[in-house]
Formats: C-alpha cells, sequence, structure tokens
C-alpha cells in the first residue's frame, strides 16, 4: 500500500508500496526513525486511515471495501490499541476504561468480571476503582494494554508503548505484552524507535523513508509484493 | 445506551465550568420569561382586575341608545336571580362643572366626569367604595366623593368642603347643587375614579331630569369563567331591547388593546433571549467537543461508531435542558410565588395581579429544554466528522 499526504508541491510519500502479511500470533516489531513512516503503518493497519492506494486484508477481508460503521465494528471486534500516552479517557474510572470495548461490542454480560481479571493480571487490581488520571504513567499503560486486550482481539496494535516511560516501567510493560501474546496467541504489531528494549521477538520490520523491510537493518529485503 | 448516558454524564460533570455555564444560560432564558411574565401580564391582568372591579365588573350592559330606559331594578333583580351572579349595580355616567371656594378664592374645574351610583348595590358589585382613603363613601343624597385629583386640582379639597356642581340636564338647561364631600378616592394605579366625582345616582338623576334612566349595569360573578354564558343568556332573554352586554374583556378591549400587543412584543424578546441562551449552549457544547478531542479519536478507535458519538453529545444536551429547564422553573416559579405573596408593586403604583399559570410555565420549561437539546445538534454533529487519527493527534 502507499499513503500520500498533501497534494502537488506539499506532497509527502508516508508510506510507499509496502506490502507484508502477518501470521496469526506473530509478535512484529516495527522500528525506524521518526518520520519513517512505522506511525502510518500503524495507522492504516489499525483502519484508523485509509491507504492512498492498496489495500489492509485482515483475517481475509478486505477492509477498503468496508463501510465507517463496518470499520468502527470491525476495529471493536478483531483489534486492539496501545496508544504511546495510555490515551484512558480521563472521565472514566480505570475499570471503566478497560470496560469500554466490551460495551461499545454491546456485549456487557461478563464485561465488567472479564476487565476485573485483566487488570489483576496487569497488577491493577488496587488502581480499578481510581479514576484514569489519578493513577501513574506506568500504571496507564498497563490499564492501556489491558484495554486493548479487552475485546480478545486478533491484532493488538501498539504505537510506541513504552514512549513515555521510565526504563524500569517500560521493562515491566514489554514483559507484560509478551506474557500476554504468549498467553493469549495474539497477534502483536508493535511500533518502537527502540527495538532492544524488546528482545527477542518473532519478527522485525525496519521502515525509512516510507519503505519497509524485513529485519533490523535497512539493507535487508525489501518487503513489497 | 447505559455506558454512552454514564460517558456524557461524566465529561460533563467533570467540566463543571461548562455545565454551570450552559445550565445558567438555560436557566436565565426561562427566569427571563418568568420575570417578563409576572411583570407585564401581572400588570394587564392588575389592570383588567381593577377595570372589573371599579368600572365594568365582569359583564357590562348598555342600551344601543346612551341611556337604558328600562328600570334598572327589574334588571339588576334579574341578574341576581342567576346563580353565576354575585351582585349588579346600576351606573349613570355625565360630567359636570365644580367649583370650590377656598380662602376667598374661587376655583373651578370643567368636564369633570360624574358616576351616579346606588351606594347599597355599589358596595356588593364593586370595590370603589375600598378606595375612598378619607372619609368615606356616598352615604346620602347631598354626600359626594372626590377623585384625589380632582380634589388637588380643585386646590386641595378636603373632607368636610363644600364644592358646587353645575351639570346640563336633558333640556340643555344647567342645574346647579351644593354637595359636602364626604371622601376622597384614591386607586393605586389610577384605574378607580381618581379623576372623577361620585355621587349618589338618585341625585345625579334629579340634576339631569333623567328619572330612572341608568348608563349601566355592572354585573359582578362569582365564576368570572361564566360571563359568556351569562352575557349571551341576557341577550336571549331581551331580544327586543337594544342592549349591548359585553365582558370586561370585550368592554375594556380599546384599554387593553394597545397593552396586548405590548405583552407580545415583550414576550418575543423573551423567547429571543432564550434563543441567545440557546447560541450559549452551542458555545460551551463546541468547547467541551474541543476538549474532548482525543477522546473522542480514542473511542472512535475502539470501535464507537459515529452515530455512538452523536448520542454522547445529544445525552450532554438533554442532560444540560434537564438541569436548565428544572432550575430556570424552580427559580421562576420561586420568583412568581414571591411576587404573588408580596402582592408585588413599584411606589405604590398598581399591585401585580400574579397568577400560576402551569400550561405557560410547563410551556416555558418545554420549549428551552427542547432549544438546549436543538442546541446540542450542531456539537454533537461536528464531534462525529472527527476522524480517529486526526483526533489522536490532539494533545
Amino acid at each position: 500500500m502507499t499513503k500520500i499526504y498533501g497534494e502537488g508541491d506539499t506532497q509527502v510519500r508516508a508510506l510507499q508500496d509496502v506490502s507484508f502479511s502477518v501470521s496469526k500470533g506473530e509478535f512484529l516489531l516495527v522500528i525506524g526513525a521518526s518520520g519513517s513512516g512505522k506511525s502510518t503503518l500503524l495507522n492504516m493497519i489499525g483502519l484508523l486511515d485509509r491507504p492512498t492506494n492498496g489495500n489492509v486484508i485482515i483475517d481475509g477481508i478486505n477492509t477498503s471495501t468496508l463501510s465507517d460503521n463496518q470499520i468502527s465494528s470491525f476495529r471493536n471486534r478483531k483489534l486492539g490499541f496501545i496508544f504511546q500516552s495510555a490515551n484512558l479517557l480521563s472521565d472514566l474510572t480505570v475499570l471503566e476504561n478497560v470496560t469500554l470495548p466490551r460495551q461499545i461490542m454491546g456485549n456487557n454480560g461478563t464485561a465488567i468480571s472479564d476487565a476485573k481479571k485483566l487488570l489483576t493480571t496487569v497488577g491493577l487490581e488496587p488502581q480499578m476503582y481510581k479514576r484514569a488520571n489519578k493513577i501513574s504513567g506506568g500504571q496507564a499503560q498497563r490499564a492501556a494494554i489491558a484495554r486493548g486486550l479487552a475485546n480478545s482481539p486478533s491484532i493488538v496494535l501498539a504505537d510506541e508503548p513504552t514512549g513515555n516511560l521510565d526504563s524500569v516501567t517500560a521493562e515491566t510493560v514489554v514483559q507484560l505484552m509478551k506474557s500476554m501474546s504468549r498467553k493469549l496467541g495474539q497477534t502483536f504489531i508493535v511500533v518502537t524507535h527502540d527495538h532492544r528494549q524488546f528482545g527477542d521477538v518473532d519478527r522485525v520490520i525496519t521502515t525509512k523513508d516510507g519503505r519497509a523491510f524485513e529485519g533490523k537493518e535497512s539493507s535487508k529485503i525489501e518487503v513489497t509484493a | 445506551m447505559e455506558y454512552r448516558f454514564n460517558l456524557a454524564k461524566r465529561m460533563l460533570f467533570n467540566k463543571k465550568a461548562s455545565l454551570i455555564g450552559a445550565v445558567l444560560a438555560v436557566t436565565i432564558g426561562i427566569l427571563v420569561i418568568h420575570v417578563n411574565f409576572v411583570i407585564f401580564q401581572g400588570l394587564f391582568d392588575a389592570i383588567v382586575r381593577d377595570l372589573t372591579d371599579y368600572r365594568f365588573g365582569n359583564i357590562q350592559v348598555t342600551d344601543e341608545e346612551d341611556y337604558i330606559d328600562k328600570s334598572d331594578i327589574s334588571l339588576i333583580n334579574w341578574f341576581e336571580r342567576i346563580p353565576y351572579v354575585e351582585a349588579a349595580t346600576p351606573r349613570l355616567s355625565t360630567t359636570a362643572s365644580i367649583n370650590i371656594t377656598k380662602n376667598g378664592e374661587r376655583i373651578e374645574e370643567t368636564r369633570v366626569p360624574v358616576v351616579g351610583v346606588d351606594p347599597l348595590r355599589d358596595i356588593r358589585a364593586s370595590t370603589v367604595h375600598k378606595t375612598v382613603d378619607e372619609g368615606q363613601f356616598v352615604y346620602s343624597r347631598n354626600s359626594i366623593v372626590l377623585g384625589s385629583n380632582v380634589a388637588r386640582d380643585l386646590g386641595g379639597a378636603q373632607v368636610g368642603d363644600n364644592v358646587k356642581l353645575k351639570i346640563v340636564d336633558r333640556y340643555g338647561q344647567d342645574q346647579l347643587k351644593r354637595f359636602i364631600v364626604t371622601g376622597i378616592a384614591r386607586s393605586p394605579g389610577g384605574q378607580g375614579f381618581d379623576y372623577s366625582v361620585i355621587m349618589h345616582i338618585d341625585t345625579l338623576r334629579d340634576l339631569m331630569d333623567r328619572d330612572g334612566y341608568t348608563s349601566s349595569i355592572m354585573v359582578k360573578l362569582n365564576d368570572p369563567t361564566k360571563a359568556i354564558e351569562v352575557k349571551e343568556f341576557f341577550l336571549r332573554s331581551f331580544p327586543n331591547e337594544d342592549f349591548i352586554a359585553e365582558t370586561i374583556e370585550e368592554a375594556a378591549e380599546q384599554q387593553l388593546a394597545g397593552f396586548r400587543s405590548g405583552i407580545a412584543m415583550i414576550n418575543m424578546i423573551g423567547y429571543f433571549g432564550m434563543m441567545s441562551s440557546a447560541f450559549a449552549v452551542v458555545t460551551i457544547q463546541m468547547m467541551l467537543v474541543n476538549s474532548k478531542t482525543r477522546e473522542i479519536g480514542v473511542m472512535r478507535a475502539i470501535g464507537a461508531k459515529r452515530k455512538d458519538i452523536l448520542i454522547i453529545f445529544l445525552f450532554q444536551g438533554l442532560i444540560i435542558g434537564t438541569i436548565g429547564a428544572s432550575v430556570g422553573t424552580v427559580a421562576g416559579l420561586g420568583y412568581t410565588i414571591y411576587a404573588q405573596e408580596t402582592k408585588m408593586s413599584w411606589n405604590n403604583s398598581l399591585p401585580l395581579e400574579v397568577t400560576i399559570q402551569w400550561d405557560k410555565i410547563l410551556q416555558t420549561a418545554l420549549t428551552a429544554f427542547s432549544l438546549a437539546v436543538i442546541a446540542s445538534l450542531y456539537p454533537s454533529y461536528r464531534a462525529t466528522k472527527l476522524l480517529p487519527v486526526e483526533a489522536m493527534r490532539t494533545v
């Protein structure tokens, strides 16, 4: 796929002829310098933005054919998001934030008990009734992971999940994501500028100038169709 | 639905300044309508009340000719047999010249309205006797009550003074008669007989040489809502007479018409005020939407549809409308009850006739509520137009 922002002289090719596939259960790192296109790539995979050319196919469904409502439902059922700055809703408690994706889905039955289990797993049981803006950055990021997993999504997309954290907390969050990936068998696509924090992962893709390459070095094979 | 309402409520209540601002806007809109209603409708109703009590009654009977020549006693008895009628009384009107000599100086006033009353019947059908604040009401055939303005124009005539009246009788002859001032009438707001003199109806008939004649019959009802029914019954009962029977609204139409259009205009200004409040709600909600851009992006990212976002912000409009309409109605009702209990007036002027009209209160509250909800439509729509990826870039 290709993503172009702007027109004419101000045109920017954020992604150019990028094509790759990810297997179920893979833990994939997307690395690259600032402005290399890694966040744009994640936005395309997360259906938060549409490519200028090309398609994103998830579970065999060509998402470019979906309407806005269908894309919302698709995001809700299939994708989980973990953002750089947690992005919890400050008006809600930690528990309510984690319950929210299930409530949006309309599946309220066990939403609260499942959310409590997830929060216990990420070590936030004591904080679950606190307002989201009353917990620390590390706790917020753990809550964001719990929210990203609340709907049992097929793919979890994380954009610089450790970007705002100190090294100790970042390490905790990385280990948490890796253990959740192993435990739940979900696909993780993590965008980061510092792959060393993640140690060994199943696969690494490097972005540079809007192009994507397999492996940690830009000299490796370009992953285009 | 539950999470959307919960989220709308939390977002709103966590922005207390915005919530208070929006609620105040709706509240003030309602309060303006209530204050307008209390003052202007209260003034209108007070004028109607005083015109009813002093001049017209609930029904006024006159004749197409200048005078009713049928026996006033028989007409009054006819009316008083109707259960809805509390009392009826005859009135005779003309104008006169009055003079008084005070400290050797003769002061004369011309074209002063004169009202002849039957003192015994009048106090049952009218409250004009209550406006006599010095001395007492007409009690004999040579007593006269001066309106306060007439007394003032006569150099400060007082109870006990002698005044001379000159009235032109039916044959064009001047008739003179001396009276003792027994009272001075002064009504708050001047809707009474402040500019007239009041005397015994039989004395006036003698002076005018119109024995048995009456200008009007003033009918007071114990249930004013039956005025049209009683009026029509009267007209049906005397088909061969040239009577004119009018309800207070018809009889006082000239005095009230201008006032009515004034009230309509004031009400319109009030509703414009309410629309300004709606614009304030739009502005405040736009600020709310702008301050929640990132949250909207997050919600969209985790699967909320445009419809969900729309509902969340519409719920905020509903909450603002509900609280604003409730607070405004309570405040307005409080003001109305205060005005009613204290018989509000300014500088001893006409005391307002304040009534609580639940239908109007409900209508105002519903209008304010609806405007608040309508005002939230545009901000809600704007919120749905935010693209998740754009919204999430906002910090």
